[in-house]
């Protein structure tokens, strides 16, 4: 629907060669809000529509939303109707709002040389990605939970219940190696993409890189919601398979992801530090299944180092 | 057993000791068990989905393992260390809770304790303070780079692992 209306504007826009920048915004503006209006009365009448239906969440925050209509719309928006992709700089908006939220709910840990070396191994880590256009930041946070996080724009945080459970540097490459593909895949990207909102990003110069962005937060719900929804086992899964290769390409042992699923799975099933883990990914035991099916001999003729010597110890 | 870790010197010792070392494993898929770990070596015998094991040691991707009268080597990733079964979240681990309290400053650590929840994270607010710390702890490519040599790490050439055919039909792929 999105991209028939889009069409549709933007025929318009190409068939009158007077129509400038601003006359273009303004009538995508006016487009869109019918749009929005229109779908939320078909919601009310026809609650079975597919679409909607993908992404409930998303589509009640647009209609709890209004202030959006009052932005400007931004033709270079266009290019994600045309071409299904965010900007880096989108990219990197979404990122900040969604890290500056979690880090809101949870803070960092005070301790500067913990979080200098997770950074100097993520960096590392993050080479071998091959997405060298996002400025990655890597943060331990202040909380037993064991989990970790990634945003879009490179954003990855490991809670410090986890890395307790770490023994060496392969282990914590392994680990970030996971977050890291999740953004080089663009995972939660793909989760938004779904959104109704999609067209009300490119709105307004981002002039917020400090503070709190509320157009993006609008696109990504409450607070830091979208990091308690997760995302499809098939990503997890898949981001097993990446994250443990970008670690051995960094020259660590592949062994290192595995080794701490293992060490997961062997936690009591009801530990509290565990409960938003198992509600957002696959338990430990299915994803060291379906990484062992992707493996097989694969990794057998593949040496790396794991450095316990190195690896910086939690006081 | 608290924790499924070894580290050189734990392996030590439980080479040296190898009958009190053991953790309780299952095998996630039908798999062989080598007289050595590399899998050029000869097959000692194979092992079921669902079969118990009981885990001696690891190196590297691979794990010694007791199934039934058989004692050989099985790739790490073919079996579930500690005594959840075949997994899935729900089943109850009681053996689990039983070997935390050989860890006693574990059990303490995790009393009282209360998880990130989803509360928590909807009613989160943006901090401009913490996200000034993360950016200060930022480093550059090249910094990551001399890091990365100063303890040995080369980037070395890994092909990509293809998605098992048996996981098919993902919407990622298609997106």
């Amino acid at each position: 629907m999105r991209a028939r209306w889009l069409a549709v504007a933007l025929a318009l826009a190409v068939a009158s060669t007077q129509a400038n920048a601003f006359d273009l915004g303004k009538m995508l503006e006016e487009r869109i809000n019918k749009e929005l209006d229109k779908k939320d009365k078909s919601k009310q009448t026809q609650p079975a529509q597919p679409a909607p239906a993908q992404q409930p969440a998303a589509s009640q925050n647009a209609a709890a939303n209004p202030p959006l209509a009052k932005q400007k719309i931004d033709p270079r928006q266009l290019g994600f109707a045309l071409f299904g992709d965010y900007s880096l700089e989108d990219e990197n908006r979404i990122g900040r709002q969604i890290a500056g939220n979690l880090l809101g709910a949870v803070p960092l840990v005070r301790d500067d040389a913990l979080q200098r070396y997770v950074n100097l191994v993520g960096n590392w880590v993050a080479l071998q990605s091959g997405r060298t256009d996002v400025t990655w930041r890597f943060g331990v946070l202040d909380t037993e939970d064991i989990n970790a996080f990634a945003a879009p724009g490179g954003y990855v945080f490991v809670t410090k219940g986890l890395y307790r459970l770490l023994g060496n540097e392969a282990e914590l490459a392994g680990v970030l190696g996971h977050e890291i593909a999740h953004v080089a895949q663009k995972h939660h990207l793909k989760v938004l993409k779904q959104s109704t909102l999609i067209g009300a990003l490119g709105q307004a110069a981002s002039n917020k890189a400090q503070g709190s962005d509320q157009i993006v937060q609008n696109l990504i719900g409450n607070g830091a919601e979208i990091m308690a929804r997760g995302l499809d086992k098939d990503a997890e899964f898949e981001a097993d398979r990446i994250g443990m290769v970008f670690a051995a390409r960094a020259g660590y042992d592949p062994w290192g992801l595995p080794t701490v699923l293992q060490d997961m799975a062997g936690l009591p099933a009801k530990d509290n530090r565990t409960s938003l883990l198992y509600k957002t990914h696959p338990h430990p035991a299915d994803r060291l299944a379906a990484l062992g099916e992707a493996v097989g001999g694969r990794m057998d003729a593949v040496r790396g180092k794991d450095l316990p010597d190195r690896f910086y110890r939690i006081k | 057993m608290k924790r499924f870790r070894i580290s050189s010197v734990a392996l030590a010792a439980c080479l040296a000791a190898s009958a009190a070392w053991a953790a309780p494993g299952t095998v996630l898929r039908n798999d062989k068990l080598y007289a050595q770990p590399n899998a050029t070596a000869a097959v000692a015998g194979s092992v079921a989905k669902g079969a118990n094991v009981e885990v001696l040691s690891k190196q590297g991707g691979w794990l010694r393992v007791t199934a039934g009268k058989t004692t050989g080597w099985i790739r790490l990733l073919s079996v579930r260390v500690g005594a959840g079964g075949l997994g899935g979240a729900g089943i109850g681990d009681v053996v689990g809770a039983a070997t935390t309290k050989s860890d006693p400053s574990r059990v303490v650590a995790v009393a009282g304790l209360r998880g990130l929840n989803d509360e928590e994270l909807k009613a989160a607010k943006f901090s401009p303070e913490e996200m000034a710390r993360l950016d200060a702890q930022g480093v550059s490519g090249a910094q990551a780079r001399g890091f990365a040599s100063q303890g040995g790490l080369a980037a070395v050439s890994v092909p990509a692992l293809p998605k098992p055919e048996s996981q098919s039909s993902s919407s990622w792929e298609n997106n």
